[in-house]
């Protein structure tokens, strides 16, 4: 598509000249990768699409200050990581009940006792253990190992958006592997 | 457990080790079975995560995103034009005080007058001359008598 030969600067440079489709273009062109980073550090639909939208919010409010140092995408996934711990903060209250625009309360869908259609389709594509696993680890440990394993960052592009250093990356990803790991086991002895 | 390879194991797996390291931990898995178990498990963990179908934005995402902006702008513009509207009700006042004061100071200009006429009107030049009979007459009248000797 011709849409996502469009250069990030260019869409930027746009943007900042008051051509507000360029950042239509944006949320078109990344949208489905916040929104999957979102997925995995929250672990219910509905808290990330409305922290993926926070993301877009942020990054439409903060462009005009983007500096073409670093990556578009890797700007819009510090603001996602960032969001997402801001939305894991949130009181458990908060989290257990979401109410919707029409008004309607409903359980978060780690509640509901039958399996969603989503969550069924989810189960098909990744083990749910490994969803569970994911969940019960640290914020700083779940980061890295996302980023690393779903988004397929590198190591660099990782340290770059968490600004922190390469052994830290490094280090983090292994201690995440090795929770993985004992947090499976536990699963397994439990059955 | 006490492996000191096994640290590189986790590099290993994302492809994050140098040429050298990869031969040394490559040379060491077939010698360490406890090496060799951690990397088919780290590897499994790998496969699954690395695999797994990525979540797609729901339908109708991007129009959400733009409508959530639009709406933020809005109540962005709207508390700006509250903020104008108290700054002028503020203004409207300020003007009204300043208006009160000059118009006040233009009518306190006859008081000032009247203020003088007061004055004027506390002179001695406004008593009547003293009666000649009295006190005030007499004594008077003698001194005139002893400056006009």
């Amino acid at each position: 598509m011709e849409l996502y030969k469009t250069d990030d600067l260019d869409l930027i440079n746009r943007f900042k000249d008051g051509d507000t489709s360029a950042f239509e273009e944006i949320v078109f062109k990344y949208q489905d990768r916040i929104y999957n980073l979102c997925r995995h550090m929250l672990q219910n639909a509905h808290d990330a699409e409305d922290a993926a939208q926070d993301v877009f919010v942020k990054a439409y409010q903060n462009l005009n200050r983007f500096k073409p140092e670093a990556s578009l995408l890797t700007w819009l996934y510090r603001i996602a990581i960032n969001t997402c711990i801001d939305y894991r903060r949130k009181p458990f209250f908060e989290s257990l009940f979401k109410t919707s625009k029409e008004g309607d309360v409903f359980a978060v869908d780690q509640l509901a006792d039958s399996p969603s259609p989503e969550r069924l389709y989810e189960s098909k594509q990744i083990s749910h253990a490994i969803q569970l696993a994911l969940g019960r680890l640290s914020e700083k440990l779940r980061t890295v190992i996302v980023l690393k394993e779903i988004e397929g960052l590198s190591y660099e592009e990782i340290a770059a958006i968490l600004k922190v250093s390469i052994g830290t990356v490094k280090s983090r990803i292994s201690r995440a592997r090795e929770e993985l790991k004992m947090l499976l086991k536990e699963f397994r002895e439990q059955k | 457990m006490g492996c000191s390879k096994r640290k590189l194991i986790s590099s290993y797996i994302d492809g994050e080790l140098n040429k050298d390291k990869r031969r040394l931990l490559e040379s060491h898995l077939s010698g360490c079975s406890e090496c060799a178990r951690e990397l088919e498990e780290l590897q499994k963990i790998h496969m699954l995560l690395a695999g797994a179908e990525p979540f797609k934005a729901p339908r109708g995402f991007s129009t959400r995103v733009l409508a959530n902006i639009r709406e933020k702008e809005t109540r962005k513009f709207g508390g700006f034009v509250h903020i104008l509207a108290k700054s002028a009700e503020g203004f409207a006042v300020l003007v009204l005080i300043g208006a009160g004061i000059i118009l006040g100071s233009f009518l306190s200009k006859p008081l000032v007058f009247e203020k003088g006429n007061v004055v004027a009107s506390l002179s001695l030049d406004i008593f009547e001359p003293a009666p000649p009979d009295s006190v005030g007459g007499v004594y008077l009248a003698m001194t005139e008598a002893e400056n006009e000797n």
